[in-house]
């Protein structure tokens, strides 16, 4: 089409973006972080709604605490609690990244509390929401397993026979119960393949999980928006209904889909 | 044919989409600026925990004595101990103190697995049950009174379990000379060893015994446990492993005391008659 010299400053911006756009080309990526960008939030919301953010922060800082810690850690009885000291104690900055974990757990527990509370307040559950709710419950689970399994891990007394009781509580429920003590223990009792069984559900199983249903969770915020605080004067919802569309109701949930970027 | 209800949930957030698309800001940068912002308030404080974690630890940093925080870790585990203190992360001291409350075998059920599964379906069908459009507090009266009894309670037991007396071996130890002479086995040295290996084994922390102990879990009063004349080989197969011989039974295994320590432990519970 353009047959005029382009100029030397749109040829710089044509290599600069040329990788952009070749991946955009072919994989449409860049338009969905576009999308997800600078999609349109309600104008009043505030800093309790930063509590879901915080919560991925803090998971991420224990999804690579916790990788690092993986490389020193050794998951069986004759080793572990060595291999928990000589992190805390000879490893450059293995006590902050082992502390990091120790105390991001707390964090991260303490965050998806207070963002579920505040969803609670913000009735931010109701519909069309209810879906991420029901995930958001799951992914608090979740994180109460890892803290549960993870507890274990140093094999120390108060980790060892806090356990041995937890799984004994475990085994009480009626049905279900003695199999979930079966398969946590890798067995009738607590024994050396508990440890390494252990480590495998805290740092592949649950995590794994927990990846899976946080991209579940933020495509659902993406897909269906952020609420307003339900006491704003300019909440988004309360406006005044404009005519109706000639599709209906559907329109307002189907409208969704990402706008490519540059076509 | 939707019902009303669903008619003007739909309009609702119909109305919604394009309040927002009128009237509202992009992500980036103002809402991201927040996210940051708390963000890097988060990472700080995970740090500064680790930070005082380890640098309130007396000595060098690097024992097993408690700073601000706590131990750095603890002795190393051990099956075969003969003292124990079984005490979850402090995110849990609220299903741990709930095991003090339901303390009767009969109710402990309800303790372990009742009520947390309760809450738990509760918390799953929330959205289903309050089904309402309505969002504002000042509506949701029950929400709110939902809202304080949940955070109450979970507050109060977290705190509970957080001051929670464990039954300390060296005390109680001091207690054995007064257990022998009230359940008459002063002259029974087999049942004062084991007297005093109960004292300190951690029995204790669940069983209740002469008026002291923990009453976790459903862990029965041991007071006159042989006057149901049960016998040493059952005392020592029960203490070897619990649930084989009492299905459904939480009480860990000790066989890691070694068969004469577990005889000197039957005989001390053969020997308690609650004094008869």
């Amino acid at each position: 089409m353009a047959t005029r010299k382009l100029t030397r400053s749109e040829q710089l911006q044509q290599t600069i973006l040329y990788p952009v756009d070749w991946l955009e080309e072919r994989s449409g990526l860049v338009g969905g972080i576009k999308y997800f960008l600078f999609r349109k939030v309600p104008g009043d919301i505030n800093w309790f709604q930063t509590l879901g953010s915080a919560t991925l922060t803090a998971f991420l800082v224990q999804a690579l605490t916790g990788a690092i810690l993986a490389m020193y850690y050794k998951p069986d009885p004759q080793n572990a609690y060595s291999s928990i000291q000589h992190i805390t104690n000879d490893i450059f900055a293995g006590w902050l990244v082992r502390g990091m974990h120790r105390w991001g757990a707390s964090v991260f527990i303490i965050l998806m509390f207070l963002h579920m509370g505040r969803v609670f307040l913000f009735g931010a559950y109701k519909y069309p929401r209810e879906l991420n709710w029901i995930i958001g419950v799951l992914l608090l689970v979740m994180g109460l397993g890892e803290g549960f399994t993870g507890y274990l891990l140093p094999w120390d007394q108060t980790s060892y026979w806090a356990t041995v009781v937890g799984i004994n509580i475990n085994g009480t429920a009626p049905f279900l119960g003695p199999f979930i003590a079966q398969f946590l223990q890798g067995g009738t009792y607590i024994n050396p393949d508990t440890l390494s069984r252990f480590y495998a559900i805290h740092m592949l199983m649950i995590p794994g999980a927990i990846f899976a249903l946080i991209g579940l969770h933020l495509y659902l915020v993406v897909r269906l928006g952020v609420t307003s605080p339900p006491w704003s004067k300019e909440a988004a919802g309360t406006g005044p209904l404009k005519q109706p569309s000639a599709n209906g109701d559907r329109s307002g949930l189907m409208r969704f889909a990402p706008r490519r970027g540059r076509s | 044919m939707p019902s009303d209800r669903v008619v003007e949930r739909r309009r609702v957030f119909k109305q919604y989409k394009e309040d927002v698309k009128e009237r509202g800001k992009p992500f980036f940068p103002y809402a991201m600026f927040h996210d940051t912002v708390m963000s890097f308030v988060v990472v700080l404080v995970i740090i500064g925990l680790a930070v005082i974690w380890k640098y309130t630890t007396p000595g060098d940093h690097q024992t097993t004595q408690a700073g601000w925080l706590g131990k750095l870790l603890d002795a190393p585990a051990d099956p075969g101990t003969i003292n124990f203190v079984p005490r979850p992360d402090w995110y849990f001291y609220f299903l741990f103190y709930l095991l003090r409350i339901f303390k009767w075998p009969e109710t402990v059920i309800l303790g372990t697995i009742g009520i947390p599964t309760i809450c738990l379906v509760l918390l799953l069908a929330m959205p289903f049950i309050d089904v309402r459009g309505e969002r504002r507090l000042s509506r949701r009266p029950v929400a709110i009174v939902a809202a304080v009894l949940v955070i109450a309670s979970m507050g109060i037991l977290t705190y509970k379990g957080a001051t929670a007396k464990e039954a300390l071996g060296t005390e109680l130890l001091a207690d054995v000379p007064h257990w022998a002479v009230s359940e008459h086995f002063q002259n029974n040295p087999e049942a004062l060893a084991g007297a005093r290996l109960f004292a300190v084994a951690g029995c204790l922390n669940c069983h209740t015994y002469n008026g002291v102990g923990g009453g976790f879990a459903g862990a029965p009063d041991l007071t006159a446990e042989g006057a149901k004349n049960k016998g040493l080989a059952f005392q020592i197969s029960h203490l070897t492993c619990p649930s084989c011989v009492n299905p459904g039974s939480p009480m860990p295994s000790f066989a890691g005391l070694g068969p004469a320590r577990l005889r000197t432990l039957a005989a001390f519970l053969e020997a308690s008659r609650g004094g008869k």
